[in-house]
């Protein structure tokens, strides 16, 4: 029973925290229509766009690139989220574990040389 | 794990998956590093040297007893050598197609690929054949599948192949996630991901009738599953938009060495741990696969039914193919379904009858399907005339999909009907679906051969056969006719080596 009522309050705090969040916005939208004054006017319901006039379409295309860039990026990214528990224990884990790593990144490393030779590291 | 322990392992068992997986390495850097300007054959027949090497020394371990490394998640048993011979035969004939495959629609720029995603894909089909583990069992079903996804879609320029390739993807991710949520159900209620001691705890489990219900649905999420693997009714809708779209090499290794890894993994997750568990709380019940086979005898019913009967309507040849292949599916099913005492035997050799006359076909589709530039049935029309023994061989190898007496089709045929009968209370609606509906597919099988034997021919141009294709074409009518004649090589040499597969729960 003690068990269980630790558990419970542990959720407690969550639950707490559900409700700041849930007051939080509508407390400080509901004092800053309070306080602030009403004046509108033309020129403020026009778009906002860091002070200039807004032009274009607002859904731009931006360059394929970037995403095979973030991919690339993605993949190393998660190689060294491998390599660093692996650091850590490595006294631990003995030769098995090097001979794994060392597999890992043998396989990465002809990923990256396939992705240069492809082309992709190179910005047209 | 220390050194010692590491080294004590018997690596050498490994070998044919080394070899592989060594031949892909190499060949994916020397695509790299080779100029642009030279011919990616060569590529291809190194792959082809490679397989044929993987099974030289897989022929080495025939007599070795029952082996398992890394704590039982790699296992050589009988099972797996017979089905990975299949495997490894078929992919031989794939990539023999492929190297004589026409390099267009962009495939020029990615043949190097082109060759090492085959070897990629039969790496995993591998794995799968001897697995004891569901972690590897998923990680060689993934390893085949996402490979295959790339091979369909590789003629990137080809509008069918993209489409073709989009649908296999979503159908494919589908399945593979009911496929997990099945497993995930079974490794719940055991705790454990090894096959063998999953099939120990529940054999002991007795189980409440709680456990019972929980391990039905993941009997049916991991039939439904892999039924899309198989490409069985009613899960075989992606199968002809795949097959009509995916270049041919590729289409026959979907048909052949896909299917194949279908079949290994349904027979080792279901008679392995569904055989095992007891269908009622008693222990001396039924086990679950036996007392829920009429489920899988009506997929297997419906499979034949539907392949069969639409093939009919069909007029583009890789898709009635296509239909043909699923019906295939559905009389493999029925061995399935019987668990009878040739159970095994009737699978290997029906796989293994069906691998070479379907190779056939394909090289003769690829090679006909390029020349005419269409896949309509109507180009088959006067090949007798055009080239005699190329339309008596595409002949041979229909008859010997149709079942004639005297091929390869016939003694699986035969075969999986004598095994239906072998249990007890016999399958007689299901064998009888077979004979039927085999009665229905000679109507397709044979409109190919009126075209070619009875129509005139629209041109007389010769046709001009590849090397690697001649020996595709040879290898597969030797092999229907040979096991047509002589079962007795293909059985003599399964009893010999392999016992009748009784160390598959060992």
């Amino acid at each position: 029973m003690e068990l269980l009522n630790l558990y419970q309050n542990n959720y407690l705090i969550v639950f707490v925290f559900l409700c700041l969040g849930v007051i939080l916005p509508v407390v400080a939208l509901f004092l800053g229509k309070l306080l602030r004054p009403y004046k509108p006017s033309e020129a403020k319901y026009t778009t906002y766009e860091s002070g200039i006039e807004p032009f274009h379409d607002s859904r731009v295309q931006f360059n394929v690139r970037y995403y095979i860039f973030a991919l690339m990026f993605v993949i190393f990214d998660v190689e060294t989220v491998f390599l660093y528990p692996w650091a850590v224990a490595y006294d631990n884990l003995g030769i098995f574990a090097l001979i794994e790593m060392t597999i890992f990144v043998f396989m990465l490393i002809i990923g990256l040389v396939y992705a240069w030779k492809k082309k992709v590291l190179k910005w047209i | 794990m220390e050194l010692e322990q590491l080294l004590d392992f018997k690596w050498s068992i490994m070998t044919p998956e080394f070899i592989i997986l060594g031949v892909a390495t190499l060949l994916s850097i020397l695509d790299l590093f080779m100029p642009k300007s030279m011919d990616r054959k060569i590529l291809g027949w190194i792959g082809v040297a490679g397989i044929a090497a993987a099974t030289v020394s897989l022929a080495g371990f025939i007599d070795e007893p029952v082996t398992s490394i890394l704590f039982d998640t790699f296992r050589l048993d009988s099972f797996a050598k017979a089905f990975k011979f299949i495997l490894l035969i078929g992919s031989l004939f794939v990539l023999l197609l492929a190297i004589s495959f026409e390099k267009k629609d962009g495939l020029a720029e990615f043949a190097g690929e082109f060759y090492y995603l085959f070897l990629t894909a039969l790496l995993g089909a591998m794995f799968m054949a001897s697995s004891g583990d569901l972690i590897t069992l998923f990680i060689g079903l993934e390893l085949l599948t996402i490979s295959s996804w790339v091979l369909v879609g590789v003629t990137k320029r080809n509008k069918k192949s993209n489409e073709s390739a989009m649908k296999y993807v979503i159908n494919g991710g589908i399945s593979t996630a009911i496929t997990l949520f099945g497993l995930s159900y079974i490794y719940g209620l055991t705790g454990t991901t090894n096959i063998k001691d999953m099939s120990g705890t529940l054999m002991t489990m007795g189980g409440s009738q709680n456990q019972l219900y929980l391990l039905a649905i993941a009997f049916f999420m991991t039939l439904v599953g892999l039924s899309f693997k198989l490409a069985t009714a009613p899960f075989h809708m992606w199968a002809p938009d795949v097959y009509e779209g995916a270049p041919t090499p590729v289409t026959a290794f979907l048909s052949i060495v896909s299917k194949t890894a279908g079949f290994v993994i349904i027979v080792r997750i279901f008679v392995s741990i569904f055989g095992s568990v007891p269908a009622t709380g008693a222990q001396d019940a039924l086990p679950m696969l036996l007392h829920l086979q009429d489920y899988i005898g009506f997929l297997a019913g419906a499979t034949m039914i539907i392949g069969n009967v639409i093939a009919l309507r069909q007029r583009n040849i890789k898709r009635m193919f296509a239909y043909s292949s699923i019906a295939h599916a559905g009389y493999i099913l029925v061995a399935f379904t019987s668990m009878s005492y040739f159970t095994f035997d009737a699978i290997w050799f029906y796989l293994l009858a069906y691998l070479f006359m379907n190779v056939g076909a394909f090289a003769i589709i690829q090679l006909v399907g390029a020349k005419a530039g269409s896949d309509d049935i109507s180009a088959y029309a006067g090949l007798y005339r055009r080239a005699p023994i190329l339309a008596v061989t595409f002949a041979v190898l229909i008859l010997s999909l149709a079942g004639i007496p005297g091929t390869a089709g016939f003694i699986g045929k035969l075969n999986i009907f004598m095994g239906a009968f072998a249990t007890e209370p016999a399958h007689y609606v299901l064998a009888s679906i077979l004979i039927a509906t085999s009665v229905v597919s000679y109507f397709y099988y044979f409109g190919i051969m009126t075209q070619m034997f009875f129509r005139p021919a629209a041109d007389d141009s010769k046709f001009n056969i590849p090397v690697a294709l001649l020996v595709v074409l040879i290898g597969s009518v030797v092999g229907t006719i040979a096991l047509g004649i002589l079962p007795n090589i293909a059985f003599d040499f399964l009893h010999d080596n392999f016992m009748q597969f009784k160390d598959f729960l060992q």
